[in-house]
């Protein structure tokens, strides 16, 4: 039973939260302490063999509805076991979604399901909201790209997010070439075969790098990058750890060596050739908030993300940017010194999905999302608004049928981009 | 020859929001709106609740209260299969005389598949049959976040009973903490104490750049998301799982609201209370033969048409006109038999009564090869526009319908009591590659 069921007027259904994310999507109820499911994001088509991916960002439109449509299916009927059509749905997503994605999804969810109401809810800010703080500088370390973004009191600074592709899929990349340089496989056929004769998928990929791999700490790091860089093979690599004999699909055995699995995640403190690693990220956008907000959130930081589950990451990320802080670059630029990570309530992959709770909790009314924007208006009205003042400012006017991006201040926290699905009800004279 | 039944070589054109191709098996026929339907445009709901090893139906509140897991049965934490209850004999001492000791039934949980046992997690064996896994989350420490929410919950409910005032526009915007209250009701104080962030995180322990791993006493990724709240990284903290439970879905239509289909209660019937699909009102077309086909040569293909319903039916079929917007497949020119084809009406006694006079019905024998019952086989002439490529070949088919459903008026004497409407489908056929 959701924890909070009786503080709610009875009888109402809790809102679905669905956190899209590029490789798992974590589903659950408004109210629980944690997702119900955490899933893949593919589908499974009869007669392909590999699984689908369902959040591409460049495909057509045509076939991202179809994808979306079979997957939302699937997390209603198989995991969720509602009906869509009466619970309201809290989306969370990162800010840098394209906009086509979250019309389609919308469409999707608004034509197919007939929901009764989509709220798209940007992650950062909600994980910040599990800590009951109004300002952090949030880190999403995920599948695609590490996502860096600052919100004080409540309002994302927008124009100081940083990123860099560095992420899951990057480091699935990097091991399944190391794998196959380096490793030996053996098969009933016979011992030390090479790699490329048995073809490994993603998913044994990702699963050898939980299992098997770690994040070392600063100085041995250091050592490790300075061996791997250094041309004259002066310098020394620390000594790896113990083997892993590493069982593939019964038969045969890949023998993964000691040194890939400290050294593999690296790469993401490794400063490429724009000097720029996960750590300088934060710093960087330090560096581009404005100055009185930058003490609050240097010592409010916030990793969520699946990525930053790997053992040693968080001890290594506060000690790179401890030691990078010290760099002429950012010395004179940065006057603070002091850094400190909240450790939030859940676990780093589930805090975003969390946060969402305090958006349900807050719209109690009907549906107040589905508006208007009458043609000829400019502004918008909000029927049955409850017991805060919200404020709905259009981006531009828009047709019957189509979405239009909206900004909310809803209670001091902003949450923007808002999609609003335009009908053609004529709103209610006042706010 | 089997392949010519395959369900997708005869496809049903249905006009939904989107233009839909599927074989008539898998549509279903509203027949208060006289159309075809397919999976995408009828809504799907959730009808009842039931565990996939027990079969056991599950109220829907219930559902909710358990969070759609059932209450005896167990999944094993390793390979996601189904647990059973085993029981061994143990000895234990007696409760009256402590010196001497019988037999006990112990029982546990086991993993017939992966081997897995409840002792391997240090779950203590039960002397009574039924296990209950405790929901560890309630007993998940309290959070800094659970206050916050539990707050913003409680001034919810304050502030809805104060609002029906409205915010007059220029009025300053109220705060979070500023909700005005009703008079005689008290000012609640409540404060969220915000989280402290730590200076200092944990290192990794010394004895991981040294120790070999023992890998099956590492959970798996997999393993780990099948327990969202706790995700542990050791095999030995993997408690198994109550199943989680399936659903029987009803359907129904977007336009009119009635229900399409709608399964029994019981998990074990697989009859449905309402079943509306469209093998059964509408006349299934099947290819029974196809000659050689060539290229700009004429073919006689032989097709059946079965009738579904208990009263004669009459269909006729036509040709796609040019610019048809519904043809857009067909790869061959067809012509099809201009007389008006007459169907038995489906006679489930028809093979126990001998007596029974064999209907006459005056059939051209150039267009109507065999009749059987409510089965009649026609040939249709088929000539390949292309050179290379599947045949693909498609016509319309009206035929008429008795709407069976309860008339709204009631009828007069000597009025039939259902009227007759004529429906039209599209229908696609793929007959298959060209013979050089």
């Amino acid at each position: 039973m959701p924890l909070f069921e009786v503080l709610g007027s009875g009888g109402e259904k809790t809102a679905v939260v669905i956190d899209l994310g590029a490789a798992y999507t974590k589903c659950g109820f408004a109210g629980e302490t944690g997702p119900r499911f955490i899933i893949p994001s593919e589908i499974q088509r009869p007669g392909v063999q590999q699984p689908i991916k369902v959040v591409q960002y460049n495909i057509n439109t045509e076939e991202l509805y179809t994808n979306l449509k079979e997957f939302i299916h699937m997390l209603y009927f198989r995991h969720l076991l509602v009906n869509p059509r009466d619970r309201r749905v809290v989306i969370i997503e990162s800010i840098l979604c394209p906009s086509h994605f979250r019309e389609t999804l919308s469409k999707v969810f608004f034509k197919h399901f007939e929901v009764p109401s989509v709220l798209f809810a940007p992650s950062h800010l909600m994980s910040i909201m599990t800590l009951g703080i109004n300002s952090a500088l949030v880190m999403d370390c995920g599948y695609t790209e590490t996502l860096v973004l600052p919100v004080y009191e409540g309002i994302p600074i927008l124009s100081a997010w940083e990123a860099l592709p560095m992420g899951g899929k990057a480091i699935h990349k990097e091991l399944d070439s190391l794998l196959t340089e380096q490793c030996t496989v053996d098969t009933d056929s016979g011992t030390g075969h090479s790699l490329p004769t048995v073809i490994v998928s993603e998913e044994v990929v990702e699963d050898i790098k939980v299992r098997t791999c770690f994040v070392s700490d600063l100085q041995r790091g250091l050592k490790i990058q300075e061996a791997k860089f250094n041309m004259d093979g002066t310098a020394e690599r620390p000594a790896p750890p113990p083997d892993v004999d590493y069982p593939l699909d019964g038969e045969k055995i890949l023998h993964i060596k000691g040194s890939i699995r400290d050294s593999i995640a690296e790469m993401l403190f490794e400063q490429d050739n724009e000097e720029k690693s996960i750590a300088t990220l934060i710093l960087d956008t330090l560096v581009k908030c404005p100055i009185d907000t930058r003490k609050v959130l240097s010592e409010n930081l916030l990793v969520i993300g699946g990525t930053s589950m790997l053992p040693g990451f968080l001890h290594r990320l506060l000690a790179e940017i401890r030691l990078l802080v010290e760099k002429p670059k950012y010395c004179d630029a940065l006057a603070t010194k002091s850094f400190r990570l909240h450790s939030p309530p859940a676990k780093p992959n589930c805090t975003a999905w969390l946060g969402a709770f305090c958006i349900c909790s807050l719209s109690k009314a009907e549906p107040p999302y589905h508006l208007v924007s009458p043609l000829k208006q400019s502004h918008m009205s909000v029927r049955n608004t409850p017991s805060f003042h919200r404020v709905l400012k259009l981006t531009r006017q828009g047709e019957v049928g189509e979405f239009v991006f909206v900004s909310m201040v809803l209670q001091g926290f902003s949450l923007f981009p808002m999609m609003i699905w335009v009908t053609d009800n004529h709103p209610s004279p006042t706010i | 020859m089997a392949s010519l039944l395959q369900p997708d070589r005869v496809l049903y054109l249905v006009r939904g929001e989107k233009k839909i191709r599927a074989p008539l098996s898998q549509l279903y026929f509203c027949r208060y709106c006289s159309e075809l339907r397919s999976l995408e445009c009828v809504s799907h709901e959730v009808d009842s609740h039931y565990c996939p090893s027990c079969l056991e139906n599950m109220p829907s509140a219930e559902a909710k209260l358990k969070k759609n897991r059932c209450a005896n049965c167990f999944d094993c934490p390793c390979c996601m299969h189904t647990l059973s209850t085993r029981a061994t004999n143990i000895p234990a001492p007696l409760p009256d005389d402590p010196t001497k000791t019988a037999m006990k039934k112990a029982y546990y949980l086991a993993c017939g598949f992966c081997r897995w046992t409840s002792r391997d997690v240090g779950m203590a064996d039960k002397s009574v049959g039924t296990f209950n896994v405790v929901d560890r989350t309630s007993i998940k420490a309290g959070c800094n976040y659970c206050d916050f929410s539990v707050i913003l919950c409680v001034k919810e409910k304050y502030g809805l009973g104060t609002r029906l005032q409205r915010q007059r526009p220029g009025a300053p915007v109220s705060a979070l903490y500023g909700l005005s209250l009703k008079e005689g009701e008290e000012q609640k104080e409540v404060s969220i104490e915000p989280a402290q962030a730590l200076d200092e995180v944990e290192p990794l322990p010394e004895d991981c750049y040294t120790r070999p791993i023992n890998l099956p006493e590492v959970t798996t990724l997999r393993q780990r998301l099948l327990q969202p709240d706790f995700q542990p990284a050791g095999a030995s903290q993997l408690h198994p799982k109550h199943k989680h439970l399936l659903m029987k879905r009803s359907l129904r239509c977007r336009k009119c609201e009635h229900n399409l289909s709608k399964p029994e209660f019981n998990p074990t019937s697989i009859k449905f209370k309402i079943q509306l699909v469209a093998v059964s009102y509408i006349p299934e077309v099947r290819i029974m033969s196809i000659p050689n086909l060539r290229h700009m040569k004429e073919s006689q293909v032989l097709l059946t048409l079965t009738n579904p319903v208990e009263s004669i039916t009459h269909v006729s079929l036509f040709t796609c006109e040019e610019g048809d917007p519904d043809d857009i497949n067909s790869t061959a020119k067809v012509m099809v038999p201009a007389k008006e084809l007459v169907l038995a009406g489906k006679d489930a006694a028809a093979e126990y009564d001998e007596l029974a006079e064999p209907q006459d019905f005056q059939d051209d024998p150039d267009v109507v090869a065999f009749r059987k019952s409510n089965k009649i086989g026609f040939f249709i002439k088929v000539i390949p526009q292309q050179e290379e490529g599947d045949v693909t070949v498609a016509f319309k088919i009206r035929h008429d319908f008795r709407n069976l459903a309860a008339p709204i008026r009631p009828s007069e004497d000597g009025e039939t009591p259902s009227e007759v409407i004529w429906l039209v489908h599209h229908v696609e056929l793929s007959l298959g590659p060209l013979i050089a």
